[in-house]
């Protein structure tokens, strides 16, 4: 009797994992094909003599060939140009406001001052307004500057970085789960809160703080829609968003689409391997941002 | 437990009150220093040999007379009428004359400036009371290096948030600002500065967007508030129920290489979106791969408008948005299902319950819990979601049925968005920026009140 | 005083920046990325003809005439001093103060020796203000010879199309290709500006009979499998035939190889039985010199100007690019006549209208009106109420844009 139940349960089990086996095959097809699709594309040369370089009904290409990626780094654009301000404004994007996220969420966290709350609610109620509304100020607000066009990718850095503060809320959450008493021991000894700062709190949050880094590293890559409007006219300061994006969608450019996916697919493997090696961080970033809200 | 009424109004009259009268004593009591501290800020600390806080204060009002000279007071004059002086030419030459725009930026910034000076200026008359308090009680004063070190220990919070506030003032709060008054001028494709000049209209772009006529956009208005709200009710819940599930089916006992499906999943994540979003779209084109091989195989006889047919796009719109979003949520979902005890499973297990009985009554009520709050922001998020709208259809397909330029797809911000960007609409832009903001705000305010976790303070048992 | 403000609230460091970017006199170019080396080669052969003019530091950017209008309307200080859009743009240009006039030194120069359409479309009330510099901008079929065998009927070609399994593009929600219909079948849609670009006038005969029967085609059109929404060669697939210009015309021959040809528009059969030939706009580049502050500056980008629309040069670049000149004596120069391309949308020209100033929001409405095409809100099963309907409140909102 008793055999037949965990018999028959076995069973059952084993037709349950059969069925997950074949939905999460099914759904890593659905979820990896448009990748697969764009790296074959990439892989399909421009050059008519090979094989047409417009948009085709199939997927796999009739001739392998690295020509988008020669092109891509041959010069004939400035595409090295672009990708590296994208690296630059990534990179500067990731340090400055991780620090700006980290002071800001110290000191709502830690410590209690006038205005505190006013604050808090203040920015949250700043950010019900949707950014692309001041874009148009924020473009003159920069040129006073002189942060456009030629000085679009400290522009666009300086963007970023200013209003980051108000995205605090993962990281000071995480500051809330290290115990307080920690910080009140250190401080019966002498230590001021500048110091607990930089040689307690913050080597006890690495996760944290390599989440933060993470996240403000990858948004410059997808910036489209601010960094078209800041850099318009001047080519080389355009990130690779804006330049790509100018290939597929005015007419100037004929034949580009497959350099368009080769170009993708460059900017998707710094981020795709960083990320990967990050990921632990960022599970934990998010799910914590998720319990906090 | 029983809240006690408070009159916000009342409260602030009379904090005002007392504030004043502690004014008048600071001058009534104070001695020379202290009165004369009101027109030379910081005079008083300065003598007194604070000479950090006095030199920071006379600075603020240096800083601010140079700014009024040079600038503020240029534009601030001119602020009631945008100004006058119109654009002329002299033989061939452009003589431009008032800019609008800038008049209308700086003059808002001159405005919140003098805010700012009345503030520092009580602020530096507290700081000469404080010191007389002090003094006349014999006490001592705190040394300048005393005074700069409490920027490192107890004052630490101003040293950490000088620079993020500074930063959120001058690039959000200004802005915003800015464009609110935007709403209130008519400031658009025939009145743009520096050629020409834009004024105040009072409340007529409100008007504009609540009139129901044939040409108003009143009707266009409603039509796509409705596709925001179903739109972010969608893809706020299929992706978090989904998302749950995908997480409860990879933890599933007994399956295998757990981490790589998880990551093939997450890629999605890391590769930026214009591009994915871009070929997507294209696959799923009249003349795309999806279409295409569906054509070569007679599985269809014409192609199947998922980005043409109104209904059509937006079902695919949301569904494109669950391969964007199951990720992110199947990530969150797996840490959280692993904090649920494993023996309330156990005895659900023992007691008889069925998979499903046991997702209801103990795997839903504590991710839902746990995750109200930030189902609310990803809800309010996804009002605001312009990647991936704007990157697959651009709002479209247009429609003869809508005004304004607006798509069957278009949510409010991206809406809001060609509106700046192709039509240079800055004025109605503004309002639906408005509008969004008022949205969102109703939304979170109702829902979060409603949240259990708010709700019931006691927490999950 | 600007400085000062700008000092006191950039900083130090910032400031720096802003020496940087007004220090040079600059003349800035932006034409398309497939001509901007032609455009520097041309802008040394300018300096050279011209000392007093080659003091200036003349800097080409590649921005395309489908950005250039948006981009110059959104700051017109940050913009080009000289750029190239497409016709289509100009009076909203000329309302936002991006465009100067033509120097009255060159006004005769570009008005004899541009074509009478040209010059019409560079035209804002009396006022000339641009430089005509080709003369191509409008669309005719190109097709696949080995699929399509009579390329005068439209539904010929569909028939073709159908049969074979291959796509016919033609991009009916653009306001562009949309009058081959509408003005084929006799339907007009014309507006007066005045100098400043404002619209005060608008002859509009869409809700007619005309304009249902235009709007009929395109629903039957629309309901063959074989159509497909577009323009553009290379993101079409499986394409037999494209109603497109001759900025195309090497990616189609790229596309059709051995089998490449080119023809005018077709004609098409009415619901009421007549022929019609499909007709549309004849559209045109133009350069344009943004209004300056100083004088020498100014003339300058005049000279430069006429210079880049000069016979030699479009001609030049006719050779280079294969943009077709509007200049008539280089129409009339050999290369252009043998040119397959130029000579297929020669023969469309005739039934075709110089394209003259329409108001932004135009475009976008026909947009809508196309998208609704498309996406069976009007379809074969509406009614001709229905059809008129909408024809009536596309011709009411045309005409609401004066003023």
């Amino acid at each position: 009797m008793v055999e037949k139940k965990t018999a028959s349960m076995k069973r059952k089990r084993a037709i349950g994992n059969a069925v997950t086996y074949l939905v999460l095959i099914l759904m890593s097809v659905i979820w990896l094909f448009p990748f697969f699709g764009l790296i074959m594309q990439s892989f399909r040369s421009y050059d008519k003599a090979v094989e047409y370089g417009g948009m085709v009904d199939y997927i796999i290409p009739k001739h392998f060939s690295l020509d988008n990626y020669k092109f891509l780094f041959s010069g004939e654009t400035n595409f090295l140009l672009w990708y590296r301000n994208t690296l630059i404004i990534a990179v500067c994007v990731a340090i400055l406001q991780t620090i700006v996220i980290l002071c800001v969420s110290y000191a709502l966290s830690r410590m209690r001052f006038k205005g505190r709350t006013f604050l808090m609610r203040f920015w949250l109620v700043l950010g019900m307004f949707p950014g692309f509304l001041t874009m148009i100020c924020l473009y003159f607000l920069l040129k006073q500057f002189g942060l456009t066009q030629a000085g679009a990718v400290p522009g666009l850095i300086l963007i970023s970085v200013a209003s980051s503060g108000m995205g605090y809320y993962v990281c000071k959450g995480y500051f809330d789960t290290i115990p307080a008493s920690l910080d009140e021991a250190a401080r019966i000894d002498g230590a001021s809160r500048a110091r607990i700062f930089f040689v307690m709190t913050i080597p006890l949050s690495k996760p944290i703080v390599i989440y933060t880094a993470l996240v403000a590293f990858m948004a410059p890559w997808c910036d489209y829609v601010f960094a078209s409007y800041v850099a318009f006219g001047y080519d080389k300061s355009y990130n690779v968003a804006v330049a790509l994006q100018r290939w597929i969608w005015t007419n100037d450019y004929q034949g580009y689409f497959t350099r368009f996916c080769a170009g993708g697919i460059l900017i998707a493997i710094p981020v795709t391997i960083l990320f990967m090696f990050l990921q632990k961080y960022y599970v934990e970033g998010v799910t914590g941002g998720a319990v906090k809200g | 437990m029983e809240k006690k009424k408070i009159n916000p109004v009342a409260t602030a009259f009379g904090a005002l009150g007392r504030d004043l009268k502690e004014l008048g004593l600071t001058f009534a009591e104070g001695d020379w220093k202290t009165r004369l501290s009101a027109v030379i800020f910081g005079f008083g600390p300065l003598m007194r040999g604070q000479i950090a806080k006095g030199l920071a204060f006379l600075s603020c009002e240096i800083g601010f007379i140079l700014y009024m000279v040079f600038v503020g007071w240029k534009y601030l004059s001119k602020f009631g009428t945008l100004g006058t002086v119109e654009t002329t030419k002299s033989r061939r030459v452009t003589v431009y004359g008032d800019n609008s725009f800038l008049i209308l930026l700086f003059g808002l910034l001159t405005i919140i400036l003098i805010v700012f000076l009345i503030l520092v200026w009580r602020m530096n008359m507290r700081e000469n009371r404080d010191e007389e308090l002090i003094l006349r009680k014999g006490g001592h004063l705190p040394s300048n290096r005393k005074v700069l070190g409490s920027l490192l220990d107890s004052n630490f919070d101003k040293t950490l948030l000088a620079l993020p506030v500074t930063g959120i003032f001058v690039f959000t709060v200004l802005p915003i600002l800015f464009m609110i008054c935007v709403a209130f001028t008519n400031y658009d494709k025939t009145h743009q500065a520096p050629t020409n000049l834009f004024t105040w209209v009072g409340l007529a772009n409100f008007r504009e967007l609540f009139s129901f006529g044939s040409t108003g956009f009143g009707k266009t208005f409603m039509a796509v508030l409705l596709w925001t709200l179903v739109w972010a009710f969608f893809a706020t819940f299929l992706d978090y129920f989904l998302g749950m599930a995908v997480a409860i089916l990879i933890n599933r006992k007994g399956i295998k290489f757990k981490k790589l499906w998880r990551t093939i999943l997450v890629i999605t994540i890391a590769v930026p979106q214009f591009v994915s979003l871009l070929y997507v779209y294209k696959m799923f084109a009249n003349d795309g791969l999806v279409n295409g091989y569906l054509l070569k195989w007679g599985l269809i006889k014409s192609a199947i408008p998922f980005w043409t047919d109104p209904m059509l796009a937006r079902i695919t719109i949301i569904v494109v948005n669950i391969w964007i979003g199951i990720p992110y949520m199947m990530l969150i979902a797996t840490g959280l299902l692993m904090n649920i005890p494993e023996e309330l499973y156990e005895s659900a297990r023992i007691d008889g319950a069925t998979p499903l009985q046991m997702f209801r009554s103990i795997t839903l009520p504590y991710m839902l819990f746990v995750t109200g709050p930030f189902l609310l922001t990803q809800f309010t998020g996804n009002l605001n979601n312009f990647n991936v709208i704007y990157l697959l259809t651009k709002g479209q397909p247009q429609s003869m049925k809508l005004a304004g330029n607006a798509g069957q797809t278009d949510l409010l911000v991206t809406w809001l968005y060609k509106m700046t960007v192709n039509d240079t609409n800055y004025k109605m832009a503004a309002v639906i920026g408005i509008m969004v903001f008022v949205v969102t705000a109703v939304i979170s305010l109702i829902v979060y009140n409603m949240l259990p976790s708010v709700r019931d303070e006691g927490g999950f048992q | 005083m600007k400085r000062m403000m700008k000092a006191a609230l950039a900083g130090g460091v910032l400031a720096a920046f802003l020496s940087m970017s007004v220090s040079a006199e600059e003349i800035k170019v932006w034409v398309a990325d497939a001509v901007t080396d032609f455009t520097s080669a041309q802008i040394e052969a300018f300096k050279e003809a011209n000392p007093d003019f080659a003091g200036y530091d003349y800097i080409v950017e590649a921005v395309g005439e489908g950005d250039a209008a948006g981009n110059m309307i959104t700051d017109v200080e940050a913009g080009a001093d000289i750029y190239v859009f497409a016709q289509d743009q100009i009076a909203r240009l000329v309302t936002a103060g991006a465009l100067e006039e033509v120097a009255p030194d060159n006004v005769e120069a570009v008005e004899t020796q541009n074509d009478a359409g040209a010059v019409g479309a560079a035209t804002v009330g009396d006022i000339l203000y641009a430089y005509p510099i080709t003369s191509d901008n409008g669309y005719f079929l190109y097709y696949d010879k080995s699929v399509i065998s009579d390329p005068s009927t439209l539904e010929g070609i569909i028939a073709d199309c159908e049969a074979a399994g291959k796509n016919f593009y033609m991009e009916i929600n653009s306001g562009w290709y949309q009058t081959a219909f509408f003005f084929g079948a006799g339907a007009e849609l014309t507006y007066e500006t005045d100098d400043n670009g404002l619209f005060t006038a608008c002859n509009a005969t869409y809700a007619s009979d005309a304009g249902l029967t235009a709007l009929k085609k395109m629903i039957e059109l629309k309901s063959s499998p074989s159509f497909q929404n577009g323009s553009s060669v290379d993101k079409t697939t499986n394409a037999a035939a494209i109603v497109d210009g001759t900025w195309d015309s090497v990616a189609a021959q790229d596309l059709f190889g051995d089998n490449f040809a080119c023809a005018k528009l077709p004609t098409f059969q009415g619901a009421d039985g007549e022929t019609y030939q499909m007709s549309g706009f004849g559209g045109f580049k133009l350069l344009g010199v943004k209004p300056q502050e100083d004088e020498d500056k100014l003339a300058a980008c005049d000279a430069l100007a006429a210079y880049l629309s000069s016979e030699e040069v479009q001609l030049a670049r006719y050779n280079e690019v294969g943009w077709g000149p509007s200049n008539l004596n280089a129409q009339q120069s050999e290369e252009v006549q043998a040119d397959a391309a130029l000579s297929a949308l020669a023969e469309q020209l005739a039934y075709t209208i110089p394209q003259g100033q329409y108001p932004g929001d135009y475009w976008t409405l026909a947009t809508s009106l196309g998208d609704s095409v498309i996406s069976g809100e009007l379809s074969a099963d509406s009614s001709d109420e229905d059809l008129m309907a909408a024809l009536e409140q596309f011709q009411a909102t045309c005409e609401s844009y004066l003023g």
